[in-house]
């Protein structure tokens, strides 16, 4: 009975509903093609905005004022922890200096910038070199795809956790490797320049198997005429892969490397599942550190260095590689 | 003469035989290469098993057998600690910011693939740069509005610590812009001409958008919907900044992980075990939505 009486409105307030409805309708269709598309991108841009825009331009006004130990904000200051942290003289809440240099901000960039660089060098040579073979006809290259696939689906504490337990002395087999190796500490998690080395294998683990899926799939992309054509004029299959394979699958690569770029110029994740962000400091630890320790400006500022230092590594790559 | 052509060694005569049968050699390297990227890839998981199988008063040196056999490890770490809810949690994380996502992205790279407007360049590029900045740079920002730190107008934002939508929620402004990406360049390929057919029988841009260009680029979906949810799901920063830990407040894997290390000795073994159940939804995604992956980076995602 409830239930009648819930379903069929009374007739009158039907008919408002579907007024309102036909105008929205009729209000909608008559909007001109840009207005109509605002509209539709109001979604996005709510949550872009909200979520991403202001919070970047609210990191910037914070990193403006001085540390305060009530709110957020403190006095304004301009740019003067730009200054103090660029120049090293705020070391308190920031990490140990690495390698040991003065400057807690040289050591981050170092890191970062070590760590980038090497590991998606071998990324990209690994990554390459699976796709290459991921694009041969081979029975069971599904399963195969799959396992190459896999490591880059795991969840980051996990990938940390098994190699914190593989280079954990007295647990995993790999510190007795250390051992053998030079100017390599049997504690290999807490020396920094080692476990550098432990969290840059443990993102090449993970990552070339992502260069792997986006070079695959510019590999596929290739016209296969193009290799008729070539066997026909009598090309090896090396003179195959440097002037048809390689030419064309360079933008694919370029774009993996790009993500690689990003994604390891960010990296914190890791560094803590792995070591702890005090034995490895990147920039996104001592960001968080900071933040940690309370000191909101220095993580606002050290966050908007390293956001710039991206900005800029990515637009000197879209300029130079592909016009947008 | 004779005699020295005999005297070549091995490898001289495997070199001559090889420059005679290059296809042969490139044979061998493929599976040698094959091979190898298989154990790199699969060793540092059959390891975790390793250490799963070793009894806890065994687990010293372990190289690349199991001492001991205790798979009844894979039931204790759901006795010790409530791990099904914490993998459920994080599935429920995913799916919802996934389908959040693609709705959303959907809407953004139908109007940045099909339609001319003014500031369609700009507002695109501002949408992409935004995932060219480190989570960092978002956490104290976000912080604050998600627990109701900041009001607009007089409303304060609501505290959505200890919950989903918590972590839901900036994950949505970090994992669209990839999927915009993607589904910008998918939706753009569709001809004109299919969707004028679906608007001439009357339908309106948003019913063609849903029922006729989103089923025609499938792949593309697909492959944005799968690296979203791969995404959100191994999530780490603000998983740990938006919740305490509690598993009845939502806690995601990341925490169920920790829950093994908050003991006097950590269990190695069962927090190998737990990592390994919490990648099985992962793994099975993975092997059933590759082909759809590979396929989706190929006849979009790159082309733009």
């Amino acid at each position: 009975m409830s239930q009648d009486t819930a379903v069929t409105k009374p007739a009158s307030e039907r008919g408002r509903i579907k007024g309102v409805h036909q105008a929205v309708v009729k209000w909608i269709a008559n909007l001109s093609d840009t207005y109509y598309a605002y509209l539709l991108l109001l979604p996005t841009l709510i949550t872009v905005g909200a979520l991403a825009v202001w919070p970047l331009i609210n990191t910037f006004e914070i990193s403006l004022h001085s540390n305060s130990l009530v709110g957020f904000y403190g006095d304004f200051v301009g740019f003067e922890n730009y200054v103090n942290i660029l120049t090293g003289e705020r070391d308190a809440v920031l990490p140990n200096p690495f390698f040991s240099l003065q400057n807690p901000l040289q050591s981050g960039l170092i890191v970062t910038f070590v760590f980038t660089f090497v590991s998606v060098v071998v990324e990209a040579f690994l990554g390459f070199g699976m796709a290459l073979v991921l694009d041969q006809k081979f029975r069971g290259r599904r399963w195969i795809r799959a396992a190459f696939i896999i490591p880059w689906a795991f969840p980051i504490v996990i990938q940390g956790m098994i190699f914190y337990i593989m280079f954990t002395p007295g647990l995993g087999f790999a510190t007795e490797l250390t051992e053998w190796l030079p100017h390599l500490s049997r504690n290999a998690l807490s020396d920094g320049p080692t476990a550098l080395l432990v969290v840059i294998i443990a993102d090449i683990w993970k990552q070339s198997a992502f260069v792997a899926l986006i070079v695959l799939a510019g590999l596929q992309s290739i016209d296969r005429s193009l290799y008729s054509v070539a066997e026909v004029a009598g090309a090896t299959p090396w003179q195959q892969f440097k002037l048809v394979t390689f030419p064309l699958v360079v933008p694919s690569l370029l774009i993996a490397l790009l993500f690689r770029t990003i994604g390891a110029m960010r990296i914190y994740g890791q560094i803590e599942a792995v070591t702890s962000c005090a034995v490895v400091p990147s920039l996104s630890c001592m960001v968080v550190r900071s933040f940690d320790g309370g000191a909101y400006a220095d993580a606002a500022t050290i966050a908007f260095i390293t956001a710039s230092i991206i900005g800029t590594v990515v637009s000197i790559y879209l300029i130079k590689y592909r016009e947008v | 003469m004779s005699q020295a052509k005999s005297d070549d060694g091995l490898v001289a005569k495997w070199a001559n035989y090889s420059m005679r049968n290059p296809k042969l050699v490139y044979r061998y390297l493929f599976y040698i290469s094959l091979a190898a990227f298989l154990l790199i890839s699969l060793f540092p998981i059959y390891w975790l098993f390793v250490i799963a199988l070793t009894s806890p008063d065994n687990m010293s040196n372990i190289w690349f057998l199991p001492r001991g056999f205790n798979i009844g490890v894979f039931i204790d770490i759901f006795q010790t600690t409530p791990f099904h809810w914490y993998v459920l949690n994080s599935l429920i994380i995913a799916s919802v910011t996934t389908a959040l996502v693609l709705l959303f992205a959907s809407l953004a790279g139908y109007v940045f693939g099909r339609m001319e407007f003014r500031f369609r360049r700009p507002l695109m590029l501002a949408v992409l740069a935004i995932s060219y900045f480190p989570a960092a740079a978002y956490l104290l920002p976000l912080f604050r509005l998600l627990t109701g730190n900041i009001s607009v107008f007089g409303i304060s934002s609501p505290d959505l610590f200890n919950t989903h939508i918590g972590i839901v929620i900036p994950l949505l402004g970090i994992t669209m812009p990839l999927a915009i990406f993607i589904l910008t360049t998918f939706y753009g390929q569709i001809p004109d001409g299919l969707e004028d057919a679906a608007r001439i029988e009357g339908t309106t841009r948003l019913g063609a958008l849903f029922r006729v260009i989103m089923p025609l680029s499938a792949p593309g979906v697909a492959t944005a919907g799968v690296l979203t949810f791969i995404t959100v799901y191994n999530e780490f920063f603000f998983s740990f900044l938006m919740n305490d830990g509690e598993v009845s407040n939502g806690a995601p894997l990341v925490w169920g992980m920790l829950r093994f290390q908050e003991r006097f000795q950590v269990n190695y073994g069962e927090m190998a075990a737990a990592s390994l159940v919490a990648t099985i939804p992962i793994v099975i995604l993975v092997i059933f939505a590759q082909e759809r992956i590979v396929s989706g980076l190929t006849s979009g995602a790159l082309k733009e």
